[in-house]
């Protein structure tokens, strides 16, 4: 079977992402070139169906037993309990610590804010798996431990798609948009709802947030 | 595919953002521009490339097909990606209602301008690859080769098998199995099957075949042969483990015109949800119905409470938990009922509404029964009857009338019901009939009340465990919003003996406010656009067309009165009771429990001749373990044929396993939308060629090309040259599924008035649509029309189109408060009547033993339920899903683990009285499970579709997977797919009943709630 993942010297394959080639493609389009993508998950849509998980699994193919997106299922003890799901990945974070602690400088941000892995140059250190505080990332054994993580999809992007994990969400819960240009709904939430990130405290300033379900602690980003 | 530099680039479709303006769709989507990474941006190794999308399915290696999934049988729209014949990935249809939460794109959309549009699908469609890639299927026919059950099979060239199974003979001889089997030729005869019952019918009726996940398109085509070709009864399917008790209270309420109605998730402002896990199950499934109520409540236009002995998923988002006592949905509904009548919080006007029109004038969409008169009087012979004017004139010669029922007007006098528009409703009389008989009578109303008031509210709060306080305060509320309140019941309110009155009594509750057929109620479905099987072709009738004749094996829709066997006892005994098995005149049907039993016990009729069809009894029915028993005797099943994709646990002790196709290379058909509201029919067609080896002639081993090929063989009707007339009388051949299924797509796109397809849209399909390489088989103007449909992968309407005003105008005309039918039928153990109106049951076994009591020593009572990601049986070959989760689990209140020392992770053995060995898991303890009960999920507990080794020979050409699955012993074990456990291996039995699963004697519905077991803690942990 084809893998969806070939890399250089691995069985003769040589396929290499080519994020700078498609600047001909967009300004065919006409489209803005400032794009800063982010996402908000509003718990109060998400049913826990796992659609995104699986959708994010069949797009990315990640190793066996990881993922790059996944839900963190709690009970809360509330009267009636109640399941909570979270939703959770790579948060894409304005100020992540996987970059500073990548020795080689394989992971880093692009202009457009999404945190990427240079698989050319990751030494499997695991410097960045540990320096993230969401476990968002971890080493992939097929392929010399270099590490994965989300990317929010980059390639679809690319290619005027929304993250698989999105097109899946059927309740409307993952809600993508564009911090440089927000409109509808996306922008609806950024100003009129109360937006939380996953664990403030490590100011990371992530760009995945929140709407938590129902009450609940939240705090304004 | 690495991202490809221009030149390619400038034909991707863009996302058109200015296609569809104000759609709702476009309003949750394509927010974000194409990103653009700066140009001196260093080139990266980027961990993946592209996977293929429709958006850039002008790539030509890419196809994209517009069809109707089936991971499960909601039956979503999917859109399939394709790539060098491979199915890449399934997303969903935006044309398709249930795929945008019943607010599709607009149907006239060009097709093209579709394809880059996001458009959601469930997890099960996600996992999709996995399941029809799923190694373990097999490719080609199978003969068993050792005893039955051993696993032993060996590969049989299709003709050769086609001859056996029709001729029959001594197949087995090389087994040492000296038996003459008879085949199907010998079932193609119009003597008897029984010279002393010849009710039963004919020798035909030998012939049984059980379908499993049937669906609309094969279901008319395996009819055809099973009914119209070889004339048997015996096509049964599976409702009755599908979920035959809530189908049942559904089906008393609308005098059997419907079984399915639910809340409306669009309309609603309450939902009572009794026993349906709406965020991880349920159809329409979790993509639609839950979709739709967890958007809609996180803008607070509804909210929900949840009836389950487990609080489920949707517990995120739920108002209240009434933790009710597993099989006691129904006392529950009735304690709310009596709050209502106590209370005056029925809808009085409504119900106070006798016929149609004065129902209409008030808003309705139909009326009740309720103020219509009941006889109830022991010395009137049609006591339990309707009182008709012809009971009160008995003189009168005026026809047309006679049939009438009676209500009392205003003044109390007896009236036809249509000539008053408002009635008496809580009454009870004595009536003079013209002849000077009196009759006793009352309403249908107070019929029900008296059923209801037969417990105090205490009593209902003590047998449902709802604390009085909590279930006053749930009627209330439920009471509190007009007509935008509603119950949705699925499977676990009524999935048990007795469950037909449980789920009569949750019915009850929406006809009791008034709204059912009303926007935001309790509504069926729409319908479908056209009928599949008449227009430009006859698909439904043929020269020398049988019909089937007698009674079932299951002996459903059959009288037990008028059999030869209650004659003679009634001869023999004075009283004609009891019969050998229960027979079960009012019901929705699909008993495959009772048709299993049937054959068990060779009653009515032996079986001579089984097919089954994607279909695993001994995994998926409660208590089915006990089949391998009916399964290995080749008495009872004396020649057995699946027709399936793997092998499983039943068809395990198959003679014959025939490879089947999955829906992604076939399984045509025409879906009708589930309740509620929805009006739509889709199409499903494959989006590859079949991975199964071919015919000679090239046709994929699948269902239809088997039965073509028995019946050509046998010179059966309705199959073969000349089978199929179009509307001038000539004749087509039917020697191919797409011969069949390519008209029914005609018919239903020239019923439904659809355009003919753009020149660009036609070019789409036989671009893309595997189906187009049999276009030849419609005229030229045929296949442009069809074209427009499959583009689309149906035809759709939106909710908005299915109302006038508040009404639903596909609704039903009555409900019943009283229900005549099931009031005159009788129990066939004991001959005594059933309830024609609600009465509170306790599950109990067939000689009406009180489970709960009789079986005190097993202090835990087993629930099960479905998860997000899995279909009941079939789903351990979704990859992905198993690494979310590997395993079920035993879940049960930390409290009660607590007392019996019972902690997380460790293993114990539920052990009920019907199987003492018990079967063995881990505990998982928490909160969000009623005390006394344990959940345990199905799907997982496998112990075949590649659980086990088999020893199968040439097993590397038999699997899809070749050596990946193979040694050489055969079947290769993958302990990844044996993990967790199944419910339903320690489901309670009959023993008065030859130990067969227990079945509700009204319904026949199986019992998936009322098994109790001891938990002990496992000493090999």
């Amino acid at each position: 079977m084809e893998t969806r993942r070939t890399f250089i010297g691995r069985g003769g394959l040589a396929a290499v992402g080519v994020i700078s080639g498609l600047t001909g493609a967009e300004q065919v389009r006409g489209l803005s070139s400032q794009a800063k993508p982010a996402m908000i998950i509003d718990l109060n849509r998400c049913t826990g169906c796992q659609a995104c998980v699986i959708a994010c699994k069949c797009y990315t193919g990640t190793a066996p037993e990881q993922f790059n997106t996944r839900l963190i299922l709690e009970v809360e003890d509330t009267r009636p309990p109640r399941l909570i799901f979270t939703p959770v990945q790579c948060n894409q974070c304005d100020d992540p610590p996987c970059v500073p602690a990548c020795p080689e400088g394989a992971t880093f941000k692009l202009d457009n804010g999404i945190v990427v892995t240079d698989w050319g140059k990751c030494t499997s250190s695991g410097d960045c798996i540990r320096a993230c505080p969401y476990g968002a990332r971890f080493a992939d054994s097929r392929y010399g431990q270099r590490v994965d993580k989300c990317d929010f999809c980059l390639a679809r992007l690319q290619a005027g798609l929304e993250p698989a994990c999105v097109e899946a969400c059927s309740s409307g819960a993952r809600i993508f948009g564009d911090l440089s240009n927000p409109r509808g709904e996306f922008s609806d939430y950024l100003q009129n709802r109360q937006l939380t990130v996953r664990k403030p405290e490590k100011l990371t300033k992530p760009n995945v947030r929140y709407v938590n379900a129902g009450q609940g602690t939240v705090e304004r980003t | 595919m690495m991202m490809k530099k221009s030149g390619k680039e400038n034909q991707f479709s863009p996302i058109r953002r200015t296609l569809l303006k104000g759609s709702a769709l476009l309003a949750g989507t394509a927010l974000i521009a194409p990103v653009k990474v700066k140009a001196d941006s260093q080139q990266i190794q980027d961990p993946r490339t592209m996977q293929p999308t429709a958006g850039l399915q002008t790539d030509s290696d890419v196809q994209v097909v517009h069809s109707v999934c089936l991971g499960c049988n909601a039956r979503c729209g999917n859109r399939s990606v394709v790539k060098e014949g491979k199915l890449e990935k399934y997303s969903g249809n935006p044309y398709h209602p249930y795929n945008h939460q019943g607010h599709p794109i607009d149907y006239a959309t060009p097709v093209m301008e579709t394809l880059s549009l996001s458009s959601p699908v469930c997890a099960k469609a996600q996992d999709a690859p996995n399941y029809i890639y799923n190694p373990y299927r097999i490719l080609q026919p199978l003969k068993r080769a050792g005893k039955r059950g051993s696993g032993q099979f060996e590969p049989i060239g299709w003709e050769q098998m086609i001859a056996e199974i029709t001729d029959g003979g001594r197949i087995f001889a090389h087994l040492g199995e000296k038996r003459v089997v008879e085949g199907l030729q010998q079932q193609n005869s119009d003597a008897p099957i029984d010279s002393n019952a010849l009710e039963l019918g004919p020798k035909r009726n030998g012939f049984v075949f059980i379908t499993g996940r049937l669906q609309s398109g094969r279901k008319e085509f395996i009819d055809r042969f099973v009914k119209g070709a070889m004339g048997s009864i015996n096509r049964i399917g599976h409702t009755d483990i599908c979920g035959l008790g809530f189908r049942m209270g559904n089906f008393a309420l609308t005098e059997k015109k419907q079984v399915e109605l639910k809340a409306d998730p669009w309309g609603s402002e309450y939902i009572l949800v009794f026993g349906a896990n709406i965020y991880e199950a349920l159809q329409p499934g979790v993509n639609t119905y839950g979709a739709a109520v967890a958007a809609r409540h996180s803008s607070g236009k509804v909210k929900f409470v949840i009836v389950d002995p487990r609080l489920q998923n949707a517990s995120v988002h739920a108002e209240d938990w009434l933790a009710v006592k597993p099989g006691q949905d129904g006392a529950l509904a009735m304690g709310m009922i009596r709050r209502m009548i106590e209370q005056e919080l029925y809808n009085t006007k409504y119900l106070r509404a006798p016929h149609p029109g004065a129902a209409a004038d008030l808003g309705h969409g139909c009326y009740t029964n309720a103020t219509h008169l009941v006889i109830d009087d022991q010395e009137h012979p049609d006591n339990r009857k309707f009182l008709r004017i012809s009971d009160l004139e008995t003189k009168s010669t005026n026809t047309n009338k006679q049939d009438h029922h009676v209500v009392l007007a205003a003044d109390g006098s007896p009236v036809a019901f249509d000539t008053v528009d408002e009635a008496l409703l809580d009454r009870e009389t004595v009536i003079t009939a013209d002849s000077g008989r009196t009759i006793r009578v009352k309403t249908a109303f107070r019929m029900m009340k008296e059923g209801v008031m037969e417990h105090s509210l205490a009593e209902y709060a003590e047998i449902s465990g709802i604390p009085c306080s909590q279930l006053k305060r749930t009627a209330d509320d439920f009471c509190s919003y007009g007509t935008r309140a509603a119950v949705c019941q699925y499977h676990g309110a009524g999935n048990y003996t007795n469950g037909t009155y449980a789920a009569y009594a949750v019915a009850m509750l929406s006809c009791l406010v008034g709204s059912v057929e009303v926007r935001g109620g309790y509504l069926t479905a729409g319908g479908g656009m056209a009928p599949p099987g008449k227009g430009l072709y006859d698909l439904q009738d043929f020269p020398g067309r049988l019909r089937g004749k007698g009674v079932r094996i299951s002996r459903e829709k059959a009288c037990y009165e008028k059999s030869s066997e209650f004659c003679r006892k009634k001869a023999e005994t004075g009283n004609g009771y009891p019969a050998k098995r229960p027979w079960f005149s009012f019901t929705k049907g699909g008993l495959s429990v009772e048709s299993l039993s049937g054959i068990d016990e060779q009653y009515p009729y032996p079986c001579k001749v089984l097919f089954t069809y994607f279909y695993n009894p001994v995994y998926s029915t409660p208590g089915g373990y006990r089949y391998r028993q009916t399964l290995e005797d080749r008495d009872k099943v004396p020649l057995h044929v699946s027709i399936d994709t793997s092998i499983n646990e039943s068809n395990l002790y198959a003679d014959y396993i025939v490879p089947d196709v999955t829906y992604a290379e076939g399984h045509y058909g025409w879906l009708n939308p589930h309740a509620p509201a929805l009006r739509f029919t889709g199409i499903r067609t494959p989006c590859i060629e079949p991975l199964t080896r071919k015919t000679a002639d090239g046709r994929p081993y699948c269902l239809e090309t088997f039965l073509i090929d028995l019946a050509e063989k046998m010179n059966l009707p309705g199959f073969g040259d000349n089978a199929i007339s179009d509307t001038a009388g000539n004749g087509h051949s039917l020697h191919r599924a797409e011969d069949f299924y390519l008209r029914g797509f005609a018919n239903i796109a020239h019923g439904a008035g659809v355009p003919s397809a753009s020149e660009q849209e036609v070019a789409f399909v036989e671009r893309n649509y595997p189906v187009a390489g049999f276009k030849k088989i419609l005229s030229a103007d045929e296949w442009r029309q069809t074209c427009y449909i499959l583009a689309r992968g149906g035809v759709f309407t939106s909710y908005e189109d299915v109302f006038d005003g508040e009404n639903f105008k596909y609704g039903l005309e009555r409900l019943a408060l009283y229900n005549e039918d099931l009031a005159l039928a009788r129990n066939a153990l004991t001959g005594d009547f059933f309830s024609g109106t609600l009465t509170c049951l306790a599950p109990a076994d067939s000689a009406g033993n009180i489970l709960a009591e009789k079986d005190q020593e097993y202090p835990f009572t087993v629930i099960s339920h479905k998860m997000n990601v899995h279909s009941q049986s079939r789903t351990t070959s979704h990859r992905w899903s198993m690494e979310i989760f590997p395993e079920n689990f035993i879940v049960m209140n930390k409290k009660d683990a607590d007392s019996l020392g019972l902690r997380d992770g460790e293993n114990a053995r539920l052990v009920s009285r019907s199987n003492a060995g018990g079967i063995v898991g881990k505990i998982k303890t928490g909160n969000l499970i009623r005390r006394e009960c344990v959940a345990v999920s199905f799907h997982y507990g496998h112990s075949q579709l590649g659980a086990s080794g088999l020893p199968i020979r040439q097993a590397e050409k038999v699997f899809l997977g070749g050596r990946q699955v193979v040694d050489k012993n055969g079947l290769k074990p993958n302990p990844k797919l044996a993990t967790g456990l199944n419910p339903n291996r320690i489901s309670r039995l009959d023993e008065h009943l030859a130990d067969t699963p227990m079945v509700d004697l009204t319904a026949g519905i199986p019992d998936f709630s009322s098994t109790r077991v001891k938990i002990v803690k496992d000493s090999k942990a």
